[in-house]
């Protein structure tokens, strides 16, 4: 993408002034969006992301600066820039660059430049179809595709020179469904770090009919009740919550500021024993693996909870040289226009013994939230708010009628005590996870869990 | 600026595209965060982009690039004009040039970019100690930081339409974290403008602290209906989640419960509610939108009654209306609406009225799950909370965390008195205070 000797001169400039350690990342990205709606294909755009990031250490001070302009003169004013911010004790001499082999463990089959447009659009119409055909209350269908090909170039003073290509293809469904008086949606967003053939393997009609099915069933639904109750969480999307109010908190990035209610809890019971959590970025083509994160490091499966213990966090290379830890490779970042920070990859509550019936059958009178909607949680607290996005009444044992608008409110270093129930059928969904580092693919997941006892707010 | 650049695609489109537009953003900022009277990170960043739309036999195909070479922008024209062939969007779009405004906004600060990088990690260091030495409940400042922004906009088109802008912004933000026995609450307190010299980082600080000590120790509140205080804060963010219900483009698209409801009152008629690209004092002011049409004042809800949406001129073509100059688009997106400086028109009344007006009520002071609990379809919302309950006017004690649960347009409906406490938030939406009749709340 450029030339190694460039690359070491903008190192060399930005250790320029004693710098502990310096580093650029290379970006060159193909974008493609494709926004079906009412019926037809509305927008289509694609594009060029293209930049590059120098960031330098001085201690635990890091400095970035990002430019798009990747002339040697721009580059090199980037690395001055960083470099002048601070100034250090001695002036290191960078290793010599070599090149980083690692195996590919996501292949792409199709590269999605060499399907058609009109194949993409003939897929997502199935889709519609599907979703108009389920029932005639459904008044809206909202489609994209989105397809991402990113490279980049990682080298830094330590001698590391690593560049990989990432492809990432997801399609996103909301069905919209009216009675004339209200409205209700329903969705899904499934993604893959893979390539064209990630959509072959759906099936359209399926997905179709399940976002309107969930929109008509939400339509028909009564406000859900208040009060402190039992929930049971399915699996999929319903890791949402494990990885806002607790995956949030194992960052790195939030334990060295001791701003993580799990900062120094390494070896301590923090959840309930059923509850073993896992974030791993190796698992062949899904949405948040990688083969080497923004740092350049090896992507791992890290181990977060083990039978409740704590047992990782997710740790960049800033978070190690704060906390002493060794790097998980969790550096990650949406683009070069933000810095690597510790962050999740696929994270998930792993299948425990129980049957989902199990779970079900527990409950006289609680809330099955079969589908989660979104949610955010307050860092510092790990107070969570989320949506229930379809969500039934349990009752004596057995799934009864369907209610709207409930939310699960909540603490999460409380709530995973409170897991006392895991089943076995763990599965993923995929999100587009915000943090300091910006917007990037991750994976959340769990099995079925049931929670003894948390604030349901309904509009009853 | 950029002549070059913009005449080289204007020129390499002429034969192929019927028309284009081509729209540039260059931008160039600064933040410093502070952690432990230490600099945690502190960013320069210099990005531009170019984005065109072009229209093909009345199709309209959209690409862009960061990267600034002849071939990438050749590759650009061609990339749009291959997108638009599948552009099957029976409405026809034309590409027009606007009119300018008469005045000239004051919308860039020169002594703004002239700040001194020390005095700005001084001010972002000073964050931090101060919050820190405020109180002795405070555990944890976790962020102390500030920024400016200065971005310059040009945007042209084969009609002749040429315009450009620059416009900066600074804004502080700081974080505190304060713990009684096992409470632990958060204190947030921002500030944004243009002037540097009046950001005040012990007041802001202390008011962070003090937002959050005031929360410690709560009690649980009985569930039930009770009269509520959205505090300016809290309000603006009400509006924020549901300013995208006035937007044209989702109400053709039957995304909003605003639909078919134009002239009919729908809230109080204290209720007026303003979309300004003009205000003084909006940090979202500029002279034209992102189609280049010129900026206006748009009174969005009159008296209670919804008078206009807010349109584009494709949009409003549509609705055989004229634009409301809230064409909105980045270089890297597609033509969409949005709002510029959006706010509740403030009453006369002081904070205290509004909240002695009832035996109980709530004050609601922060909110969180907006992007999950509020539905902007329906318009039902289902919050989690914090805040206080006063009796008579007189605060009892804070309350835990509780929810609190609506519609929105029940709520607007249901507005009492509107203070005169006025705050613009971070993304230039702004409110007063707001006593609202009555609102499900479940501790």
């Amino acid at each position: 993408m450029i030339e190694k000797k460039l690359i070491e001169k903008v190192i060399d400039k930005a250790l320029s002034n004693g710098a502990d350690f310096a580093e650029i990342f290379v970006e060159d990205t193909y974008n493609s969006r494709i926004n079906f709606y009412n019926n037809k294909t509305k927008q289509n755009i694609v594009g060029k992301d293209f930049g590059a990031g120098v960031r330098v250490f001085y201690g635990t001070t890091a400095i970035y600066a990002y430019t798009n302009d990747l002339s040697e003169k721009s580059l090199l004013a980037a690395a001055d820039a960083v470099s002048k911010a601070a100034k250090g004790k001695s002036i290191i001499q960078p290793i010599d660059l070599t090149k980083k082999e690692f195996e590919n463990i996501h292949p792409i089959q199709i590269p999605n430049n060499t399907v058609s447009k009109s194949d993409k659009i003939d897929f997502i119409r199935k889709i519609n179809e599907a979703s108009r055909n389920y029932n005639k209350l459904i008044a809206q269908v909202d489609i994209n595709i989105l397809e991402k090909m990113q490279k980049v170039l990682i080298a830094n003073s330590e001698g590391l020179w690593a560049e990989d290509s990432r492809t990432y293809s997801r399609v996103s469904i909301r069905s919209i469904a009216s009675d004339g008086k209200e409205k209700q949606t329903g969705g899904e967003n499934p993604g893959g770090h893979a390539g064209y053939e990630f959509f072959n393997k759906l099936n359209p009609v399926e997905l179709g009919e399940k976002t309107a099915r969930m929109a008509v069933t939400m339509l028909k639904a009564d406000y859900a009740p208040s009060g402190k109750l039992p929930v049971v969480i399915d699996n999929s999307f319903g890791g949402v919550i494990f990885h806002e109010a607790c995956g949030h908190a194992l960052e790195t990035t939030s334990v060295a500021k001791g701003a993580s209610v799990f900062a120094g809890k390494l070896g301590k019971q923090i959840a309930n024993p059923v509850v073993t959590a896992i974030d791993d970025g190796t698992i062949p083509n899904e949405w948040g693996s990688e083969n080497i994160d923004d740092e350049g490091m090896t992507t791992k499966k890290t181990v977060l909870i083990k039978n409740g213990v704590l047992k990782s966090y997710m740790v960049d290379k800033m978070g190690s040289i704060k906390t002493g830890y060794e790097r998980t490779g969790s550096g990650r970042r949406q683009s070069y226009k933000f810095a690597p920070t510790s962050r999740m990859r696929n994270t998930f509550i792993a299948s425990g013994k129980s049957k989902f019936e199990d779970l079900i059958a527990s409950v006289d009178y609680g809330i099955y939230a079969k589908k989660m909607g979104g949610g955010s949680v307050m860092p510092g607290t790990g107070n969570f708010n989320f949506a229930v996005g379809e969500g039934y009444i349990i009752r004596n044992g057995k799934i009864a009628e369907p209610v709207r608008g409930a939310t699960l409110i909540g603490n999460g270093a409380e709530a995973i005590m409170k897991i006392s129930m895991v089943a076995d059928n763990l599965a993923m969904a995929q999100g587009m996870c915000d943090s300091i580092s910006g917007n990037i693919p991750t994976n959340v997941g769990q099995p079925a869990i049931k929670i003894d006892e948390i604030i349901v707010g309904g509009r009853k | 600026m950029y002549e070059k650049e913009f005449n080289f695609i204007f020129d390499f489109a002429k034969d192929k595209a019927d028309d284009i537009e081509i729209l540039l953003s260059a931008n160039n900022s600064f933040s410093v965060r502070i952690n432990k009277q230490e600099i945690e990170s502190f960013n320069y960043a210099d990005a531009k982009g170019i984005g065109v739309r072009v229209i093909k036999d009345g199709k309209v195909g959209y690409s862009y690039t960061e990267q600034f070479e002849e071939a990438t922008f050749k590759n650009i024209v061609n990339e749009a004009l291959e997108n638009a062939k599948y552009t099957e969007d029976s409405e026809i779009v034309i590409l027009e040039n606007h009119p300018s405004i008469d005045t000239k906004l004051n919308v860039y600060s020169e002594e703004l970019d002239k700040v001194d990088v020390i005095k700005k990690i001084k001010f972002s260091k000073n964050l931090e100690k101060i919050a820190l030495e405020t109180d002795k409940r405070v555990f944890n400042v976790p962020y102390a930081l500030m920024g400016n922004s200065t971005t310059y906009s040009k945007i042209a088109n084969s009609k002749g339409l040429d315009k450009e802008e620059k416009y900066n912004a600074a804004y502080a933000y700081v974080v505190s974290l304060t713990q009684e026995k096992d409470d632990k609450r958060v204190g947030l307190e921002f500030v944004i403008g243009r002037d540097f010299s009046k950001f005040d980082a012990k007041k802001m600080a202390e008011k962070s602290v003090e937002k959050s000590t005031s929360l410690l120790g709560g009690e649980c509140i009985e569930s039930g209906s009770y009269s509520v205080v959205f505090n300016n804060e809290m309000m603006a963010t009400m509006l924020a989640t549901f300013s995208g219900i006035f937007s044209a483009k989702a109400v053709q698209e039957g995304k909003s419960l605003l639909k078919g409801k134009l002239n009919e009152t729908i809230a109080n008629n204290i209720v007026t509610i303003i979309d300004d690209a003009l205000h003084p004092d909006g940090l979202a002011s500029r002279s034209f939108d992102s189609e280049g049409y010129p900026s206006q004042t748009n009174i969005l809800i009159e008296n209670g009654t919804l008078k206009t949406f807010l349109q584009n001129t494709q949009t409003a073509r549509k609705d055989g209306v004229n634009s409301t100059g809230n064409g909105s688009r980045t270089y890297k997106g597609t033509l969409e609406i949005a709002h510029s400086n959006f706010f509740l028109k403030p009453g006369t009344c002081k904070e205290e009225e509004l909240l002695g007006q009832h035996d109980k009520t709530i004050e609601i002071v922060a909110l969180q799950g907006m992007h999950s609990g509020a539905n902007t379809i329906s318009g039902d919302f289902s919050l989690s909370g914090e805040g206080f309950l006063y009796e008579n006017g007189t605060r009892k004690h804070s309350l835990k965390q509780f929810t609190v649960s609506g519609n929105i347009l029940k709520l607007l409906q249901d507005v009492e008195i509107i203070a005169d406490n006025f705050k613009f938030n971070m993304s230039s939406i702004g409110a007063a205070s707001v006593l609202v009749k009555e609102l499900a709340i479940s501790g």
